[in-house]
């Protein structure tokens, strides 16, 4: 069997995992389900190590290999197969994506294990895991765009799980339309590609485009890339289309662990590392992402460090990170951009984990002003919490300190003014270690809070009536949102296994590439960018341990100035908040982002719809409407003379009318 | 053949008509399934690169050159089989809830079911008029005397607004095709037959007025942007059984009048309209977008969004681009397929609720899955989720448009933003958020589903491979095109 054999097996498994599952939720058994969506990933991720081991027995040159399951559509010359295009980018894509999701159903079959809605949970669960494995393995941009659209529903879907939450519901339409605005801007891109190349498929476009684009620059391959970016911005959570991420922790916390860390927000990394080919023949548009990539880590780095809703914080470190992947394939860092998605994905999924089994044990309370006296109360969750936090952080050792600083290592390289990259990319890696150690110094130190010390007394989480986190409403439990005996935490079996994987692969997952000695995915990837010039450039090993050094002085000191602000002064933090007030409420409102849209976006719309409803529609159409008819009433008073009732009057004008002019016109022609 | 398909409905119509009560549903039953089992043997037997066929030609007139002429194409096959689909499950769910005047309700539904049909297969140009113009009566009467007087809006009101416009468009498109008969024998035989018309060639000065008398009238039917005053209150009033197909079908007759009358027998002034028609257009999708985005009434909202649909297929027909109007087409097939299910599960909406506004309603999904899921399938085929076929509908559509002039393009993809809003939106206040009270929240019926669940699975079937249309319609639609195209040269 070849790679793409293997690919089509990649994406089956987990769409019939879903499909079963669905159709089965009455009879099937829970636990049943949940297993049954184990094994699809399961199977799926062996897929994919499948498709590698075929892949990496062709030579380098020929590693990419196309496949089509039947014409999709065709008209007009624009033909869309339903194809695939297999190469070492888009395995590498699915063995994250599989490896992090098989961790992730098995922390979610203990972790969601009360909750009414379990079949529902992974039939939405091996959707989504489908959804991704397409919008990675699709060979066209049409069939990318149709997977990019599944993973935003299947956010949707999960985002608004527990449905019978209105902040649930309101969170999941806002990622929805933000989403559906991005893949507009993929639609455009799709349609202007093949306007200027005629060509739709990935293969195609690549070697059409330094043909038709003769020139770097040339308007219309800038706007193609630019609107691919709306896309990538859009999916990624970048600015300005990041405000539904951080409500996006709506959803249960494997969802957030998967879908809104791990996977689908890498989504416009991938595309943009995909379609490299396109940005390298408009660099404009490639340094728009670095730019956007570099502002959005720096802005939600900022957030990060003053929410203190646990997950929020989490989240925005997330869209933080994802800036620097930005940052990396838009500088042309393509295998350290990946590779930063990869050890991103392993440490983020652990921290939402982790963070979920410390909400659970709070009984759903998410806010880190409560939480104390955590590593007591939960050793093992506060292990992994710290391994996840060092990895974030960029801990000397760790997977995190190898990858973010390949990114700025590699901007410092290309130089110029590409330094404002590497520059901002410390100041991040500094914001990075205090938010992430924010956590830790706040939740896991210190006399345990009322929750902590219950689960030490007697060795079981408070079952605390079931709350909606946001509003402190009471919960509805009886569908779609979990029972009292929901709250497992860390005892599961299953959360324990996925959290270790995780915890180890968090940090030593870095060792696989290691400056001048293994180097893995730069190898693997290089067939991928073997045509990017970009791509072969590489800093110096010397230069590359001099960066990591660098980078470990920040996140050392940056942790060390975190433990004095929280651990040795604790007054600090609220002299700082009061001395720098405007900053503060800058920075804890999220720089505004929310209300920037709605002013901009959501007023005027909501403003033309009033205005349609309530003006245009009463006087303009209606009046149109009105005067019809009593033009239409006069003229046929006189024929109502004759007949009354409308219809007949209809009847009757009509057969006059169409004989004179049926007879006017005979004796014209005569 | 086609007389067959054509007539059988308007046959069992009137026997429901003079059987006996209770009888009456199971005789318009089978006469809607006779004719889907027809038409589906009609699409399997088409020939996607055979022209026009099944071809009956018959003198009726001879002095007015007027022909009894059927012929099914490219262009019309799918939508023959559309209307033969739609019908089913309308008086089906009718049947199962019973109504009063059984017999003349049926026969009404079925008379227009035969003129739908005729429009959609007469080669006679006076020939379609006559169905078209018939089309609408049997709808005037099953709004007026089944209709339902709300918010304050009455049946009768209702209806004689729409007849009014209808009577207005139809005295002009009548005019309008009697003008063509007349100015293209000059002074010859008389012929209406519209492959004829087409060849012999209108002098462009006639054509540029006869053109918005056809124009008129097909607007007038989508409804398009601004003649749409009729559609709210007839919308609000009518049953929804025959809502049902009003909107999935008759709807489509006036877009197709486009591909079918206008584009071949006037070419020059279809050119020179060109970008007031995709104006035209683009305004249907904006403010049927808004509206739909800014009403709560469900039937207010799939009307709204109708019209913002009906704008991008007219978007796609008058891009004059091959896969702009072969997305039309699609569109056509993949809306009509779409708002059938979508105004059969506003009725079951109303059997929980009591009540059509989404303002105070909620959660339903809470017992019902089963229904919930089937929902959220018609929600995101309305939105065009990529992966739906609507999407490589709307594709096509973007596209053609944007081979023509980029701005509409992208003026009118703000329209699929907002359509991701009120269509997610719908489902979300109905099915998601809490249960009010009195609310019954109660899984879809086996019966209720094997109506609903057949349409669904079509869809479903052309998510996976849209080209089984595309395939057979896209000889005939790019033929259409290139006349407008030459004519352009």
């Amino acid at each position: 069997m070849n790679a793409a054999s293997w690919g089509w097996l990649v994406l089956l498994f987990p769409l019939l995992g879903s499909v079963l599952i669905g159709a089965t939720f009455r009879v099937l058994p829970a636990r049943t389900a949940g297993l049954i969506g184990i094994g699809a990933i399961v199977a799926a991720f062996v897929c994919g190590i499948a498709a590698v081991v075929s892949l990496q027995g062709e030579p380098a040159e020929s590693r990419h290999v196309t496949d089509s399951l039947w014409q999709y559509a065709s008209v007009g010359g624009l033909s869309i197969d339903l194809g695939i295009y297999v190469d070492p980018l888009s395995l590498f894509m699915v063995l994250v994506v599989t490896g992090v999701s098989s961790l992730i159903h098995i922390y979610s079959y203990s972790y969601m294990k009360s909750d009414a809605g379990y079949h529902r949970f992974f039939s939405y669960l091996n959707f989504f895991v489908f959804s991704m494995l397409l919008l990675v393995l699709a060979g066209n941009y049409v069939l990318l765009i149709v997977g990019w659209a599944f993973v935003g529903f299947a956010s949707y879907a999960l985002i608004s799980f527990w449905y019978r939450r209105e902040t649930a519901t309101r969170a999941g339409m806002k990622a929805f339309v933000i989403n559906v605005v991005g893949d507009i801007g993929l639609v455009l891109a799709a349609i202007l590609i093949f306007r200027e190349l005629g060509v739709i498929d990935y293969g195609a476009v690549f070697e059409k485009a330094p043909e038709v684009f003769t020139t770097t620059n040339e308007w219309t391959a800038v706007a193609i890339c630019l609107l691919l970016l709306v896309g990538a911005f859009a999916k990624s959570a970048q600015m300005p289309f990041h405000t539904w991420l951080a409500d996006a922790m709506e959803g249960p916390t494997p969802v957030s662990s998967l879908i809104h860390a791990a996977t689908m927000v890498t989504a416009g990394v991938y595309l943009v590392g995909r379609s490299y080919p396109l940005f390298e023949l408009a660099p404009a548009a490639a340094d728009v992402a670095a730019i956007v990539g570099l502002v959005t880590l720096l802005v939600a780095g900022t957030i990060a460090i003053v929410v203190t809703d646990l997950k929020r914080i989490i989240a925005y470190s997330t869209m933080s990170q994802i800036g620097y992947m930005f940052v990396a394939v838009g500088i042309g860092a393509y295998s350290a951009g990946f590779f930063h998605l990869m050890t991103h994905a392993f440490f983020k999924a652990l921290l939402f984990m982790a963070a979920g089994s410390v909400i659970a044990a709070m009984a759903n309370i998410q806010n880190i002003d409560r939480m104390k006296g955590f590593y007591r109360a939960m050793p093992f969750t506060a292990a992994m919490l710290i391994i996840g936090a060092l990895a974030l952080s960029g801990f000397p050792g760790t997977s995190g300190w190898f990858s973010k600083d390949e990114i700025i290592d590699f901007a410092s390289f290309r130089g110029g003014w590409y330094e404002i990259f590497a520059i901002g990319g410390y100041i991040g890696a500094f914001m990075t270690a205090i938010y992430s150690f924010r956590i830790i110094f706040r939740i896991l130190p210190g006399p345990p809070c009322e929750e902590a010390a219950h689960l030490i007394e007697t060795g079981h989480v408070v079952h605390g009536e079931p709350v909606n986190p946001a509003t402190g409403e009471k919960e509805d439990v009886e569908v779609g949102y979990p029972g009292e005996d929901h709250h497992i935490a860390e005892q599961a079996t299953g959360m324990k296994i996925g959290m270790s994987v995780l915890g180890f692969l968090a940090l030593v997952g870095g060792l696989v590439q290691i400056p001048g000695v293994t180097e893995v995915i730069t190898h693997f990837l290089e067939p991928t960018f073997e045509d990017s010039p970009l791509a072969a450039m590489h800093p110096s090993v010397s230069e590359a341990w001099k960066g990591l050094a660098k980078g470990a002085v920040i996140s050392v000191v940056g942790i060390a100035f975190t433990w004095w602000l929280y651990i040795g002064r604790p007054s600090v933090p609220e002299t700082l908040r009061r001395t720098f007030r405007p900053v503060y409420t800058l920075f804890v409102n999220k720089w505004y982002g929310d209300q920037i849209i709605d002013f901009l976006i959501v007023r005027p719309v909501k403003g033309l719809g009033r205005f349609a409803d309530r003006v245009f529609e009463p006087f303009v159409i209606n009046g149109l409407t009105g005067g019809t008819i009593a033009i239409v009433r006069s003229a046929g008073g006189a024929v109502r003379d004759l007949q009354s009732g409308m219809l007949r009057s209809y009847a009757l004008l009509m057969a006059v009318g169409t004989v004179a002019i049926l007879l006017y016109l005979l004796i014209r022609s005569l | 053949m086609l007389s067959a398909i054509l007539w059988t409905p308007l046959v069992f119509g009137l026997i429901s008509l003079l059987v006996p009560r209770r009888f009456a549903a199971w005789a318009a039953g089978a006469g809607t399934v006779v004719t889907l089992i027809l038409a589906t043997i009609v699409a399997i037997g088409f020939d996607p690169s055979g022209g026009l066929q099944y071809v009956v030609d018959v003198t009726w007139i001879p002095g007015l050159g007027i022909n009894y002429s059927l012929g099914i194409d490219g262009i019309s096959v799918f939508l023959v089989l559309l209307t033969a689909i739609a019908w089913v499950p309308a008086v089906a769910f009718t049947a199962s809830r019973g109504t009063d005047r059984a017999g003349l309700f049926y026969f009404m539904l079925l008379v227009g079911q035969t003129a739908t049909l005729g429009a959609f297969l007469a080669q006679d140009l006076l020939l379609f008029v006559l169905f078209f113009d018939l089309m609408i009566v049997p709808f005037y009467f099953l709004f007026g005397i089944w209709g339902s007087d709300r918010d304050g809006v009455t049946a009768s009101s209702a209806t004689v607004k729409m007849i009014v416009f209808t009577l207005i468009g139809s005295l002009l498109m009548l005019v309008g095709a009697v003008a063509v008969g007349v100015i293209s024998a000059d002074g010859g035989q008389l012929t209406f037959n519209m492959a004829d018309l087409a060849e012999a060639g209108l002098p462009s000065g006639s054509q540029n007025w006869i053109f918005w008398f056809f124009a008129a009238a097909f607007l007038l039917k989508m409804p398009a942007f601004p003649l749409l005053g009729w559609m709210p209150d007839a919308y609000r009033v009518a049953p929804l059984p025959a809502l049902a197909v009003f909107s999935a079908v008759l709807s489509k007759v006036g877009a197709y009048g486009f591909l079918r009358v206008v584009l071949p027998i006037m070419p020059d002034a279809t050119e020179l309209f060109q970008t007031t028609m995709l104006i035209i257009a683009l305004a249907s999708i904006i403010y049927g977008s808004v509206m739909a985005f800014t009403k709560l009434d469900l039937r207010l909202i799939l009307g709204f969004s109708s019209v913002a649909q009906l704008g991008f297929i007219t978007l796609g027909i008058f891009a004059l681009d091959s896969t702009g109007a072969n997305g039309a087409l699609l569109q056509m097939i993949n809306h009509g397929l779409v708002v059938v299910p979508a105004f059969l599960i506003v009725a079951l909406i109303a059997e929980r609720t009591g009540s059509e506004e989404i303002g105070p309603m909620g959660g339903l999904a809470k017992n019902a899955p089963v229904f919930a899921v089937i929902f959220l399938i018609v929600t995101m085929a309305t939105l065009a989720i990529p992966g739906s076929a609507n999407f490589i509908g709307e594709f096509y559509i973007l596209n053609g448009v944007f081979n023509t002039d980029v701005a509409i393009a992208i003026i009118a993809s703000s329209g699929v933003a907002l359509a991701a809003f009120y269509a997610l939106r719908m489902f979300q206040r109905t099915m998601h958020n809490p249960l009010p009270e009195g609310a019954d929240s109660r899984e879809i019926s086996l019966r209720d589903g094997l109506m609903i669940v057949p349409i669904v699975l079509i869809m479903i079937v052309l998510a996976f491979c849209p080209q089984i249309i595309l395939g057979d319609t896209a000889d005939s639609v790019d033929a259409t095109v290139a006349i407008s195209k030459e004519a352009a040269q």
